[in-house]
């Protein structure tokens, strides 16, 4: 009798107190910050791992400043969330939705537990026999035992074996991303003139850069672009470091460039005597300057001679012989250049 | 030469460890235990050499050893500089090397002479997976290759071969700076790997029996205190960690869900469910399948979390640099699972039990709860850390998940857990009669609710805090009742009711030990609850003679300072900090720059109160003033000290009687 | 549990485990903590920023027809001190292929942009922003810097280059787009994301 008195009052006190909390809990004022709960979900991209609420990163305080004016200007915790993973990616959540590939997430430990449980419900209700009957299926000898055992290691190590390799093999892989490239392995043939003014303009100081310059500046010279190649090949020649074959080019150009862009007959005939400096025998200059000094200055006879000169020369094409024997048979006959 | 001296102990340590293999699979096979002692012997003391020669290049500065050049700094104050033997990848295997030699020694001592055969197959699974470590020191992550190529400030190439060309830098690059600020770090690791590596000798007892056919108790009686050993310092390994992220990163910085975090969480959630369905098997003899099932899984979420903190797969605030080790511990990990799983299948027929549960309600069914809530828990943890690496496999789609996802499954298993850890000790084994159930807890349930209502109109209302008092205050409630009831029925009672408590606790100090244990979760649990939900935060740039009021005090931006030690330069803001116009404290929060390094390490500063901790932390200083951050984490502290009352539980349980003798104890809870 | 339930459930977890050990071995090699771009293809964020000056405000819509680079940079940054002769030669280079450069000053006042920009040199062909609030850089989803956006002439997002960058590719991107292609995104090296305190 004093028992269910004693119980029913020990009941009456839980209850009591229960509704008591209950009521404290619930009228407590409302903690719920809207800005704090997003803050806690988006990860700040320049720490490693914190909240940006919980992040002191300058970059951190911005985007809390950035989502409390998106709350202010009422947008919708949703919309908020996709403004930020449209620009970060999904990767910015600390906590994934609970839809597409994340979904599997949230499943899991239902899943797991509801798994749990019936197991464990299964196990009771399947008793597995008394111990010690199931002798039967393997016969315990302890040669046959060893070597089952030894055989099951060695498939594992081998496996074992096979996932290293892979995996070293795999980590071996370049990540992504090309890194800065190497000037000297450029193909200037796959790169836009752009491209190589803008390489050429950051590495003025860099000596290597001149095979660019020539290749770029050939390039403008061949389309008749004389005044873009111009500032590039008087770059080579007035560069001190320019390789002999560069500059020899270089002062080529500029000589013919000189006679043929802006008539300028002694500039040019300088010019294309410092290119002879470099390489008294080219074709080349020897050709040009001829025909710089029966066209430009009126002098055959001089042009003569170095057509002459030209064709001692043992290695030139059919066709160029044949231009220059009839460029020196025209100026021996004393006539006006074509 | 102390590479060489260091390579050799190595050497010498991997033969010891073939030869334990194979002596102990001998042994185990019916053949002599000859060459078990000498094999285990000498593990240990090639692990000691290697260990001693790393200690005696840090301290002598020899930066001819690439670790020592890449990794110390002759500034490097002790004992930072002994504690940077386990500051990397390479040396931290020294210790995992020595910690299991350890181990392996204090299982041979236990081996007695008799025919031992299932200690012997345990001796040789230990040897087996400490040929492993020492191989993997002496080939991918070689702790003493000799640097031949020096650097300003440390090691650009290195040789394995100890007779290689030296060419030693004049000075070391040091330590990373964060583990030089604060002395926790030097420990935490140690502890860490003490429990990890002791939890390799469960699985080679369970292994052992499960080759040997021998399906029973005994494996788990042998294993059982080092079981608890391990599971002790893996608990404080967990919560010094804890404790030094808090020191250092000041508010909820104490545990963030990383991944590395998880990798210790997951073992520690799984040893602590086999702790207890062991119990259950020692017992009654059920569970045996599944306490294999958990053995295995310990050992190989340890090899996991190496794998996962070390192979670079996986973003972490540890940012330990992607080394070859990866692909090798995936392999060992594979190994393992696969091999043991396959073992256990192969003596299925012998490990399928037995006494089945009668009833749900009891004892018994309290531990199924538990092991299945903590089960539930580890396989949350280990689903969420990788699912980011498995989505990415699958479809590149890049997820984050991150503390929202883990606290959201977090905190309703760590409320059952509560509520099952009070009902586990008040329930009978084999059946719980209602009206004993009843008795039991009501008088727990009258005084944690009114506990909670207490906390209602004097702290705070918060739900989180409330619930977490409520069901705190039943589980110490419940304990003590079971404690009370003893003692009571004590015989001798003219001996006091306190010698006569303190008699039930002798008497069955693994039960006991357990329960302190559960009462330090409790601490836990209220200083999480209490932190989170009631710590204050504020943000103020403050020029000299400033002043901000928070929590109660006055703090007075005085100066900023500068102070400059051998390897270490601080930069910071002096405070005075009054409360009520009388003078508490002066704190100087700063950061602290390290050798040459220009990322400075911010230091923080607290006012350490009874009620809690007030932290402040420096984030800018320059022309404009200082940026301070102020955060006060109540009653943070009932977090280190419950993690020190459960391991201590643990040790206590440890000195229990021998454990699991199946006479049923005199005074245990068997009501 | 009988024998045989238990062998298969030993099977079933070696299989899951090999399966596992399958999917972590897969991502070796992958940098975690590299994330793509969402916004490879997508329009750009429209942003209309002031000059670093002040006295004027440059938006992106106010440039459309035009390829834009836009470039987040600041003086504390080291890749982006090297990297910018680089950028400064080929605006000058692609200034007349209807290339515009914009440089937004990120996480830094203006007045210490400008006093870096005063000794590294401004270029008319470049325009330089500041962002305040980093509006802009958290639309761009800026996670360190340098990184540098490609806009085609329709406004939609083509490229993105992350880290430090030369004329070499940044030229050979620009070709790319002026001939019709969505370069996308390439990683160079790495960016910093704070300055040293």
């Amino acid at each position: 009798m004093s028992e269910r008195l004693r119980d029913t009052v020990y009941l009456v006190f839980m209850t009591i107190t229960v509704v008591a909390l209950a009521a404290l809990v619930l009228a407590a004022p409302d903690r719920d910050d809207r800005v704090q709960e997003l803050g806690s979900r988006i990860r700040c991209p320049v720490c490693e791992g914190e909240a940006i609420i919980d992040s002191p990163a300058p970059m951190a305080r911005d985007m809390m400043k950035l989502i409390r004016q998106r709350v202010d200007e009422g947008a919708s915790d949703e919309e908020i969330l996709s403004e930020i993973t449209s620009s970060y990616s999904g990767a910015v959540l600390l906590d994934p939705p609970a839809e597409g590939a994340t979904l599997w997430l949230w499943l899991a430990p239902l899943l797991a537990l509801a798994g749990g449980i019936s197991v464990i419900l299964w196990w009771r209700a399947h008793p597995g026999g008394t111990p010690g009957s199931a002798k039967s299926a393997t016969p315990s000898s302890p040669r046959r035992r060893s070597r089952a055992i030894a055989g099951g290691l060695l498939v594992t190590l081998v496996l074992g074996a096979v996932v290293v390799a892979a995996g070293s093999a795999l980590q071996d892989r370049e990540g992504p991303g090309g890194g800065a490239a190497d000037l000297d392995s450029v193909d200037p043939s796959l790169v836009s003139n752009e491209t190589m003014e803008a390489v050429i303009g950051a590495n003025q100081d860099d000596p290597s850069i001149d095979g660019m310059r020539l290749a770029l500046a050939e390039r403008y010279f061949r389309a008749g672009d004389y005044r873009s190649a111009f500032p590039h090949y008087l770059a080579i020649a007035q560069s001190g470091t320019a390789a002999d074959e560069t500059a020899h080019t270089a002062l080529v150009r500029l000589g013919w460039m000189a006679y043929d862009g802006n008539g300028e007959v002694e500039t040019a005939l300088e010019l294309l005597d410092q290119a002879l400096d470099i390489d008294a025998g080219s074709p080349m200059a020897l050709y040009l300057k001829g025909l710089v000094l029966w066209c430009g200055a009126d002098r055959p006879e001089e042009a003569g001679d170095l057509f002459q000169a030209v064709l001692d020369q043992a290695d030139l094409e059919d066709e160029t012989r044949t231009e220059v024997s009839d460029d020196l048979a025209a100026a021996r006959r004393g006539e006006g250049c074509a | 030469m102390l590479s060489l001296l260091g390579t050799l102990g190595l050497l010498s340590a991997l033969l010891g460890s073939v030869l334990l293999t194979w002596r102990g699979w001998l042994a185990a096979t019916g053949h002599t235990d000859r060459g078990l002692a000498p094999a285990a012997r000498l593990v240990l003391a090639g692990a000691a050499v290697a260990m001693g020669a790393m200690q005696l290049a840090l301290i002598t500065d020899d930066f001819s050893l690439a670790y020592v050049a890449n990794h110390h700094a002759s500034t490097t104050p002790f004992p930072f500089n002994v504690a940077t033997a386990w500051a990397a990848l390479e040396g931290s295997i020294i210790l995992w090397g020595l910690v299991l030699a350890g181990f392996t020694w204090m299982m041979l001592r236990r081996h007695s002479r008799s025919p031992d055969r299932l200690g012997a197959a345990a001796l040789a699974v230990m040897g087996a997976v400490a040929v492993f470590f020492f191989a993997l020191m002496l080939t991918v992550a070689n702790p003493f290759e000799v640097c031949t190529e020096a650097i300003a400030n440390g090691c650009a190439a290195s040789s394995p071969w100890p007779f290689a060309a030296v060419q030693a830098p004049l000075e070391g690059r040091g330590p990373n700076p964060l583990l030089q600020n604060h002395l926790l770090m030097a420990i935490h690791p140690p502890m860490l790997y003490l429990g990890y590596v002791g939890m390799t000798v469960p699985f080679a007892y369970a292994i052992g029996a499960l080759a040997l056919g021998l399906p029973g108790v005994d494996w788990l009686r042998r294993s059982h205190r080092s079981t608890v050993v391990a599971w002790s310092f893996l608990t404080v390994g967990i919560v010094l960690g804890g404790w030094w992220a808090y020191e250092v990163l000041s508010w909820g910085g104490y545990w963030a869900w990383d991944p590395v975090e998880n990798a210790s969480l997951m073992p520690w959630l799984v040893a602590t469910a086999f702790l207890h369905s062991a119990l259950v098997q020692r017992r009654r003899g059920m569970l045996q399948a599944w306490n294999f099932v958990l053995v295995i899984s310990v050992f190989a979420l340890t090899i996991l979390g190496t794998f996962l903190t070390r192979s670079g797969t996986i973003q972490s605030v540890h940012s330990f640099t992607q080394s070859a080790i990866g692909p090798v511990l995936l392999g060992f990990l594979l190994v393992v699972v696969v091999g043991s799983f396959a073992l256990f299948s192969a003596r299925a027929h012998l490990v399928g039990s037995t006494p089945r549960i009668d009833h749900l309600v009891s004892r018994e069914g309290s531990f199924l709860a538990n092991n299945l809530l903590l089960t539930l828990y580890a396989f949350v943890v280990l689903t969420g850390t990788t699912y980011p690496l498995v989505v990415e496999a699958f479809s590149g789609a890049r997820v984050g998940v991150g503390a929202p996802f883990f606290n959201r499954l977090a905190v309703p298993l760590s409320f059952a857990l509560l509520l099952m850890m009070g009902l586990g000790p008040v329930l009978p084994w084999r059946l719980a009669p209602p009206r004993l159930l009843w008795l039991r807890t009501r008088g727990p349930a009258v005084i944690a609710l009114a506990a909670g209502l207490l906390t209602a109109l004097t702290v705070t209302r918060i739900g989180w805090v409330i619930l977490t008092v409520v069901l705190g205050v039943f589980v110490l409630a419940c304990s003590s009742g079971v404690l009370a009831e003893q003692a009571r029925r004590q015989p001798g009672r003219h001996e006091g009711r306190l010698r006569a408590t303190l008699e039930v606790i002798r008497s069955d100090r693994g039960f006991w030990g357990g329960q302190l244990s559960h009462a330090g979760v409790v601490l836990v649990a209220l200083g999480i609850a209490f932190a989170a939900n009631l710590g204050a935060h504020a943000e103020a740039v403050m020029s000299p003679g400033d002043t901000v009021v928070f929590a109660g005090h006055t703090f007075i931006y005085e100066s900023p300072f500068q102070r400059s030690a051998p390897g270490k330069s601080t930069s910071g803001a002096r405070l005075t900090v009054t409360e009520d116009g009388s003078f508490r404290a002066t704190l100087e929060p700063s950061a602290n720059y390290f050798g040459a390094d220009p990322t400075g390490v911010s230091t923080p500063d607290a006012l350490h109160l009874p009620g809690g901790d007030i932290y402040v932390t420096m984030l800018r200083l320059d022309a404009a003033g200082v940026t301070l951050v102020f955060d006060t984490s109540p009653l943070i502290w009932l977090i280190w000290l419950g993690g020190g009352v459960v391991a201590g539980g643990g040790a206590i349980a440890m000195t229990g009687r021998r454990a699991g003798t199946m006479a049923p104890a005199r005074q245990t809870a068997d009501v | 549990m009988s024998g045989r339930w238990l062998r298969w459930l030993g099977a079933g977890v070696a299989v899951a485990t090999v399966v596992f050990a399958v999917v972590l071995a897969s991502r070796f090699g992958a940098d975690p903590s590299l994330v793509p771009s969402p916004l490879i293809g997508e329009p750009a964020p429209e942003f209309a920023l002031p000059t670093l000056d002040g006295t004027s405000t440059v938006s992106l819509s106010g440039l459309e027809g035009d390829i834009v680079v836009v470039n987040f940079f600041a003086s504390w940054c080291l890749q982006c001190r090297a990297e910018h002769d680089d950028l400064v030669a080929t605006a000058e280079a692609f200034s007349e292929q209807g290339v515009s450069f914009v440089q937004i000053a990120y996480q830094e006042s203006p007045a210490q942009t400008l006093a870096y920009l005063d000794e590294a040199g401004i270029s008319p062909a470049m325009r330089h922003l500041a962002d305040p609030g980093s509006r802009t850089a958290i639309a761009y989803g800026v996670f360190g810097i340098p990184e540098t956006f490609f806009i085609d002439a329709d406004g939609v997002v083509v490229g993105k280059l992350v880290g430090e960058s030369n004329a070499l590719i940044l030229g050979a991107t620009l070709d790319s787009i002026l001939g019709g292609d969505q370069p996308g995104e390439t990683v160079t090296g790495d960016t910093m994301q704070r300055p040293s305190p």
